[in-house]
């Protein structure tokens, strides 16, 4: 494969050709969840040393950044 | 937060040296709820379906979103630093690679902010340009009249790099006796952010980096002035060496010391093929229930 057939319309460069289907690139104007101004929907979730962690019980008063990413493993 | 097992996260954290909670949502419940799962990816393609698009919420002290940032390729997201900016409302200096000129009246600063000073395949930096002016003294955004300088920054780096338009703070109007329209203003410290990235050619993933360092140009043209005179406009030229690549840390102040030297590695085989077998078996759930 060559270095252009890897290179997407930004420049960048993967494994996989460009044009794989699991390199597609969001459309502007994609989902993106809840938005400036709303409250953030809590949830309670396990974390890496198995304690139960519930968003706005446990942040208490503090502000806070949610993250979300794809993966750990890949 | 993302789709992992408990487990590969606890190893992920241990390799990284991070302290702050990393989520485990397996069956990507609150991904779907947040309305925010890939759905880019094909429901058949194990394990990858069940991401989310990634992205950050900022929220503040009653959990109210107050910034949110999603980009749309992966590899120009922003950078830990730059959420921290945003959350605390200011840039935090001290980086590496800065440099600087000009005198007692005005200096100029630059440096490269986010990921110590080191630009790298993946996440966004921020060039900034730092004006420090002296007091009573205001530099100019545009327009100008004719004969009087706006300010500029030109930058200038090697193929692979690239540079977005400069965000500029908010100016101040300054009314003059003879001029009709108020002039644009920036007086004291002035901090031009200059989002930047770098690409394949930079990084190619098929070979190690040709260079560990690039060399930028930056032309910052201004004109400063006080209420009575104008100063002669002054073009400053700054070369910045910046490195390249380095391992991406997370460097969130205070939750986590993370040695850089550190050389602890997650087994990602094992924990790609536990991924892979629990996708595989809910992806099995899914089409019996079909």
């Amino acid at each position: 494969m060559s270095r252009e057939e890897r290179r997407d319309e930004f420049g960048f460069a993967g494994p996989l050709p460009a044009s794989h289907r699991l390199r597609k690139i969001h459309d502007p104007g994609f989902p993106t969840g809840p938005e400036i101004g709303e409250r953030l929907p809590d949830f309670e979730l396990e974390d890496h040393t198995g304690r139960r962690v519930s968003l706005h019980a446990d942040r208490g008063n503090s502000k806070a950044a949610v993250v979300f990413f794809r993966s750990a493993v890949w | 937060m993302s789709y992992d097992d408990r487990e590969a996260l606890a190893a992920y954290a241990q390799a990284r040296g991070i302290g702050f909670p990393l989520l485990s949502d397996p069956d990507s419940a609150v991904i779907r709820r947040y309305g925010i799962l890939n759905t880019l990816i094909d429901e058949r393609d194990t394990p990858f379906f069940g991401i989310p698009n990634p992205g950050t919420y900022l929220v503040d002290e009653s959990g109210v979103i107050v910034e949110k940032f999603f980009p749309r390729h992966i590899a120009m997201r922003e950078s830990a630093d730059t959420l921290l900016d945003s959350a605390l409302g200011e840039l935090l200096m001290g980086e590496a690679s800065s440099v600087d000129a000009g005198d007692e009246d005005i200096r100029v600063e630059a440096f490269l902010h986010g990921g110590g000073g080191t630009l790298k395949a993946g996440p966004m930096r921020r060039l900034v340009v730092r004006f420090t002016l002296r007091d009573g003294l205001h530099i100019y955004g545009e327009p100008v009249p004719d004969g009087m300088v706006a300010t500029t920054v030109h930058v200038t780096g090697p193929k692979g790099f690239h540079a977005f338009e400069p965000v500029l703070p908010p100016t101040e109007p300054l009314t003059l006796p003879g001029l009709e329209a108020p002039l644009h203003v920036w007086s004291g410290t002035v901090d031009w952010v200059i989002p930047v990235y770098a690409d394949a050619d930079l990084f190619p993933i098929d070979d190690e980096p040709a260079q560990r360092e690039i060399e930028l140009e930056l032309a910052v043209r201004y004109q400063a002035c006080d209420d009575k005179i104008c100063l002669v406009p002054r073009t400053e030229q700054l070369s910045m060496r910046i490195p390249l690549g380095g391992l991406e840390v997370p460097s969130l102040m205070g939750m986590g010391e993370v040695d850089q030297n550190r050389a602890v590695e997650m087994d990602s085989a094992k924990y790609f093929a536990q991924l892979n077998a629990r996708q595989t078996a809910a992806r099995g759930s899914r089409d019996t229930e079909l």
